[in-house]
């Protein structure tokens, strides 16, 4: 049964790619209850959208850890970082995607000012949507995206699917620390320093902040034991399936 | 009021169906509400599709969405030149646009009306 005002709030630890997006993927197909689960990445990976080319990224170093995201997007080298999934029925958020983006984006930005970090949105015209030449998630901000002084901040991307019914998984990367592969992005630690404290106000604030966007009521929660069996059956035999990996 | 020739779901992709063969597409709402569409992928001929699965995915604004057959069968034919013309979609969503051609062996049971999906569509804003 859903929970009407709820959002389940799941933290986990830093944990590998494949079983990452296998969770992330298990919270779009089971989840009852809108569900924002916050997590790292241990080893770092680099991501690519659901779309991109593997051959495009054949020089990155040797033993990186290269995962693909069922959202779309650029790669994203996730290191140091606050990633976020929202899962949840697609008539919570408007069906105008881009519109959808301005709402979450909006909201993380407020929490980075609850935290001391100037950011803003990048304004129509100041950029364009990324353009999938473009392989790095974060090498141009675009219309929408959240930026500050230093370059574009946050990596967002979406998953939506119909059936059974409409749902969509939101995407989120907030850049805490330069990653190595992609040091033309923006950092939080560029204006905050990163002390445990800050880091766990930081994540505390951008719960508030994206529930108080949805309308919602923020709920510790766990993963069901049927998710994390879809969770890691779905790393198993997708995401760590070097055919998925490489599938374009 | 959009084509009344075809059939539409609420998952906004439409079918026209002559002599056995369905053409499938997606509406205009579908399309004002993806925008910057940037990759598309569609069947190959000869696979088979069915009622309420995907049979293709799209790209915009780095939000994938699938796209869902109102029909079962075999492809007899890909738009194989959409994927490089994605502004057709935004040009003639009902025409040129058309997405994948299928020998129908079933079909949905959801398959609105043009003025029943023109309603939904309304509610759906």
């Amino acid at each position: 049964m859903s929970s009407p005002g709820r959002l389940r709030v799941l933290r986990h630890a830093p944990s590998p790619a494949a079983w990452n997006m296998g969770v992330d993927e298990a919270l779009l197909e089971l989840a009852d209850a809108p569900t924002l689960r916050l997590y790292g990445w241990q080893p770092h990976a680099v991501s690519l959208g659901y779309f991109q080319r593997f051959a495009d990224f054949a020089d990155l170093p040797a033993g990186t850890t290269i995962v693909r995201r069922l959202t779309g997007g650029g790669a994203i080298h996730h290191g140091d970082e606050l990633t976020f999934a929202l899962a949840l029925d697609a008539d919570r958020l408007t069906g105008d995607i881009a519109a959808s983006y301005r709402l979450l984006h909006d909201a993380v930005i407020a929490a980075l000012a609850a935290s001391g970090v100037a950011s803003h949105l990048v304004a129509a015209g100041d950029g364009q949507t990324a353009r999938p030449e473009q392989r790095w998630c974060f090498q141009t901000p675009g219309r929408d995206d959240i930026a500050t002084a230093h370059g574009k901040l946050l990596g967002s991307a979406q998953r939506r699917v119909q059936t059974p019914r409409p749902r969509l998984l939101h995407h989120g990367s907030l850049v805490l620390t330069r990653p190595a592969l992609t040091p033309f992005v923006a950092a939080v630690a560029d204006s905050l320093p990163l002390d445990a404290a800050a880091r766990a106000r930081l994540a505390d604030t951008v719960v508030t902040q994206l529930a108080a966007a949805l309308g919602l009521q923020p709920i510790a929660g766990e993963l069901t034991a049927a998710e994390s069996d879809r969770a890691a059956a779905l790393a198993r035999q997708r995401y760590a399936d070097p055919a998925f990996v490489q599938r374009r | 009021m959009r084509p009344t020739d075809r059939n539409y779901l609420k998952s906004h992709e439409w079918c026209k169906i002559e002599n056995g063969i369905a053409t499938i597409g997606i509406t205009d709402f579908a399309v004002s509400h993806l925008s910057d569409l940037v990759f598309l992928d569609l069947p190959q001929k000869g696979a088979s599709v069915t009622v309420g699965e995907g049979f293709g995915e799209i790209e915009s604004v780095k939000a994938v969405s699938s796209l869902y057959s109102p029909v079962s069968g075999e492809v007899l034919e890909a738009n194989k030149d959409l994927p490089d013309n994605l502004e057709w979609l935004a040009q003639e969503p009902f025409g040129k646009a058309w997405m994948i051609k299928v020998k129908v062996t079933s079909k949905s049971p959801d398959l609105m009306t043009a003025a029943a999906y023109d309603a939904h569509c309304q509610a759906e804003g």
